[in-house]
């Protein structure tokens, strides 16, 4: 008996692994012509590792005050080795984490994957995507450069916009009335001790659902599953989602070749703010449309129905598990099919028209 | 028992093992080399915030000065006729020259307009509105470092 | 506001503005009587005529009463007789408003006693009065002019405070618009054969802009060149060194040119030549040259040697500028790809600084020596080219280190699809 089975003997003995590797061993993933769908949540993964491990080294220079911060980015990406490369590889990940969150929740509510009973898978994937906006929006502020202060000046400008409890959240926000140091020093703390803690904890529930309850498969797809033979996840799934995970990784070199991050200019408080500010692309939708409402609807502020709005579709989009009733053959509701193509065009439309300046 | 037609076969698989295990290992290298290299601090170990070796004292005589560089902006380190050391900022109030200690003078002297600074850095004659900005020195030892905005 | 209304601030406490006066009868008043009761205080205090009172409630922040001297200081009179008729009685020296001609006399009486002012402050000048006879005001006013300023127009009558004193109306930020209280006033001023548009002009130059705007004191401002209790303008032959006291290098680079004998010969006043004299605004590398608006034109026409010179100069400048222009685009933008410029900008600062010094150049109007800072200025851009040019190289060597990585990530992801296809083969 080799040293290697002895140890594995020693530990199952403890801790009764033999279930588990019972378990993996007959785990299977289901195949049909949409199963690629089922690739998006595993890359998502994989971008949140390169964030947590490029923000660790990240942090290893990085200063979060109003004096320094500026300087210690630039430090990194000048003069330390590869700084720039780890920098840039952190921002478009960040990025790319998000596309590919939203590709997975589309993927999955397509498919109506949110039914019963996995309404908890939604409701903490959903979480999830809001704790990934809120990394990308604390995020940026940090290297305290013009745009992001700006960005972050009329970004958090929106909230004061809630009712009754607007300026508590402002202040609870900016840590004063205005943007200073003291927001940097709150952002940084959300960005690298609130959030990757709320995340963890809610992606360890979220994966634990999946293995739980395994892939889901419409009811459309169903005979088409029976029929083919479903891959083993051992180790076929997780070598072509090794394949996946390696086209993440050449996605970000490319990137950072061809598109290395800027450092932009260090934030003047008391400067005006340049022409063009614009927050990052996945609040594009939101920033556009409240730009576009009328300054008063019905005697209303026009921004503070649009944030209800929001909220609004938001609460609806959570609560679609509970409030699509599906058909009665079977399968979802076709009010809610035709409801998420209309979501995933306006936000893919307004995002595009934005970057195309459309409303200059 | 393997037949004699299915000796390629094996060997290609062995083959597409090795460059499969060559090619994610060298990925893996592509990935950590950069990450060993990082963690190391470059020979300038920190982010310059706002302090700098601005000299040695011993190479700084009386009634003379010296230009170093708060990164990409020149400040001016000088020794006074009775031996104090102060420093300034080396950029005239005026135009954003640089300007020069003048022993002959024994003040602060820009060359482009003729703008003079006294040893506090006051403007005293010539078109600088305003005094140059002065800095914090602590001698350690031989080293004069220069502190910024304190 | 009408310079005569200035002049009658002076008289603001009465209304008899007619009445002849003497001078006061006492060459230097009495020394400070102690707190004694002064009844013309707190009687004018009373008074409902404003004209009448308001003198007695400015006199209390002003320098001559919390020195002591006290309304009979300048007016004569009993401050201690408590009847109206007694205490203004002409026979104890009353004199009521003292006439606008009177007024330099009565102040100089003590600010031109030296030894009465040391009392008071130990370095305050005590030729005002012997300047201002000098002056343009003093003569007009000795000719029997009585609209022009005296000590009162510009220090005020009652109230008045020390010229270093933000409040009062000769402090550097304030001068200018009491200057122009007469001299913006162009009908007045067109009897003594000025303009009347120097104050505006002067407000569009970059004088006015550093005094208004950066709050520098130091700035000149009308007293600055044309003297404060001597005021008059400076002369053709003293207009370049009433400049050259701050503007020293410029005037030693004009004494060296070929301009500095053939201005005099011409009665052409050196700086004022190219520069004017209120409207001094921020000089243009553009004013070279002979063509229309240019300031070579006033004298050089195209063809002769000037025009060459002034060609050579601008052509000197221009290259200079836009070596800084290009090169300057070029780090910035580097530089916003985070790579680390530092040196390149330092050099783009001595570049700048070359530059600076080729437009101080500019007043020897040769072009050899102009010609000699500029090439410096482009030397200096021509290294942070360099600079920029090897941070753009270390950056496209990046991207070849990326692509190189990038093949052997797609290697891996190749040989994963074939080895996935072989197994489930």
């Amino acid at each position: 008996m080799s040293a290697l089975d002895k140890l594995w003997q020693a530990l199952d003995e403890r801790l009764e692994l033999e279930p588990i590797v019972e378990f993996i061993r007959h785990k299977v993933v289901p195949t049909h012509r949409h199963s690629w769908a089922y690739y998006f949540g595993g890359l998502t993964l994989f971008f949140f590792f390169v964030q947590v491990s490029t923000g660790i080294l990240l942090l290893l220079y990085y200063r979060p005050t109003a004096e320094a911060a500026f300087e210690s980015v630039q430090f990194i990406v000048t003069q330390v080795p590869f700084g720039w490369l780890v920098r840039s590889i952190h921002s478009w990940s960040a990025n790319l984490m998000i596309l590919s969150a939203f590709a997975h929740m589309f993927s999955v509510y397509f498919m109506g994957s949110y039914a019963k009973p996995r309404e908890l898978t939604w409701w903490s994937g959903f979480a999830l995507l809001g704790l990934a906006m809120g990394f990308g929006f604390s995020g940026y502020l940090l290297p305290w450069n013009t745009l992001s202060f700006f960005a972050t000046q009329v970004g958090t400008d929106m909230v004061s916009k809630v009712p009754f409890a607007g300026a508590w959240l402002l202040k609870f926000l900016r840590g004063g009335s205005e943007v200073t140091g003291a927001t940097l020093t709150r952002f940084f703390g959300f960005h690298v001790a609130v959030l990757p803690m709320l995340t963890s904890l809610l992606l360890g529930f979220h994966l634990a659902l999946i293995q739980r309850q395994g892939m889901h498969v419409p009811a459309s797809l169903e005979q088409e599953s029976k029929r083919r033979k479903p891959i083993r996840f051992v180790p076929n799934f997780m070598m072509r989602e090794g394949v996946v995970w390696l086209l993440g990784l050449a996605a970000l070199a490319a990137l950072a070749a061809f598109f290395p991050w800027d450092l932009g200019t260090k934030a003047d408080p008391f400067g005006s703010a340049p022409a063009g500010i614009k927050p990052e692309w996945y609040f594009l939708f939101v920033f556009e449309t409240l730009k576009l409402l009328p300054a008063h609807i019905f005697g209303i502020e026009g921004e503070l129905i649009g944030l209800g709005a929001f909220a609004a579709g938001g609460l609806v989009w959570f609560l679609v598990p509970i409030l699509d009733r599906g058909r009665p053959g079977g399968g979802r509701g076709r009010t809610f099919f035709v409801l998420g193509w209309l979501v995933l065009a306006y936000i893919v439309g307004f995002t595009f028209a934005s970057f195309a300046g459309v409303f200059k | 028992m393997a037949r004699a037609d299915e000796a390629p076969r094996v060997s290609r698989r062995s083959a597409l093992s090795w460059l499969l295990g060559t090619s994610l290992g060298a990925t893996i290298i592509a990935a950590l080399y950069p990450v060993f290299r990082f963690v190391i601090p470059p020979r300038v170990a920190e982010a310059p915030v706002n302090r700098v070796l601005a000299g040695k004292l011993s190479q700084l005589p009386d009634n003379s000065g010296k230009i170093f560089r708060f990164g990409a902006k020149p400040g001016i380190v000088i020794r006074t006729p009775a031996g104090d050391v102060r420093a300034f900022s080396a950029v005239c109030t005026h135009l954003n020259c640089t300007v020069q200690y003048r022993p002959d003078l024994q003040h602060i002297w820009c060359a482009c307009h003729n703008g003079q600074y006294d040893l506090q850095g006051k403007n005293i004659s010539g078109p600088p509105p305003k005094p140059l900005e002065a800095y914090k020195v602590a001698i350690v030892g031989d080293d004069i470092y220069v502190t910024k905005g304190a | 506001m009408r310079c005569s209304t200035a002049v009658a601030t002076l008289a603001i406490g009465l209304a008899t503005a007619a009445r002849a006066a003497a001078p006061a009868a006492h060459a230097a008043p009495a020394a400070p009587a102690g707190a004694t009761a002064d009844t013309c205080l707190s009687c004018h205090a009373t008074l409902t005529d404003e004209r009448l009172r308001k003198p007695a409630e400015l006199a209390k922040s002003d320098i001559h009463l919390t020195q002591g001297i006290t309304c009979a200081g300048c007016h004569g009179g009993d401050p201690a007789a408590a009847d109206r008729a007694a205490a203004m009685d002409p026979r104890k020296g009353f004199v009521g408003v003292p006439a606008p001609r009177a007024i330099p006399e009565l102040c100089g009486s003590c600010h031109s006693n030296a030894a009465y002012m040391l009392r008071y402050a130990p370095n305050i000048p005590t030729d005002q009065l012997s300047q201002y006879r000098t002056s343009k005001h003093g003569l007009a006013l000795a000719k029997g002019s009585t609209d022009v300023a005296v000590c009162s127009s510009c220090h005020g009558a009652h109230g008045v405070r020390p010229p270093s004193d933000a409040r009062s109306p000769v402090y550097p930020t304030r001068i200018v618009a009491t200057c122009a209280r007469c001299h913006a006033d162009v009908a007045l001023m067109n009897k003594y054969g000025i303009k009347g548009n120097e104050v505006a002009e002067y407000e569009k130059s970059v004088h006015y802009a550093a005094l208004t705007q950066k709050n520098d004191l130091s700035a000149p401002t009308c007293k600055s060149c044309h003297g404060a209790h001597g005021a008059t303008p400076p002369g053709v032959s003293s207009v370049a060194n009433v400049c050259g006291t701050c503007h020293v290098i410029q005037l030693e680079r004009f004494d060296q040119s070929p301009h500095k004998d053939a201005f005099a010969a011409i009665d052409q006043p050196a700086c004022e030549a190219c520069h004017s004299n209120h409207a001094i605004v921020h000089p243009q590398d553009s004013w070279i040259g002979v063509a229309d608006k240019q300031v070579c034109a006033a004298c050089h026409s195209a063809g002769d040697a000037g025009a060459t010179a002034a060609g050579a100069l601008s052509g000197a400048l221009a290259n200079a500028v836009a070596a800084e222009a290009t090169v300057g685009a070029r780090v910035a933008r580097v530089k916003r790809a985070g790579m680390l410029m530092d040196a390149a900008e330092v050099k783009l600062q001595d570049a700048q600084q070359a530059y600076i010094m080729a437009t101080v150049e500019i007043h020897t109007v040769t072009p050899a020596r102009v010609e000699k800072q500029t090439a410096a200025a482009i030397a200096d851009t021509v290294a942070a080219d360099r600079d920029a040019a090897a941070a753009e190289r270390e950056i496209r060597f990046r991207r070849t280190g990326l692509f190189i990585s990038l093949a052997v990530i797609a290697l891996a992801m190749v040989t994963l699809i074939f080895k996935i296809r072989s197994m489930e083969r």
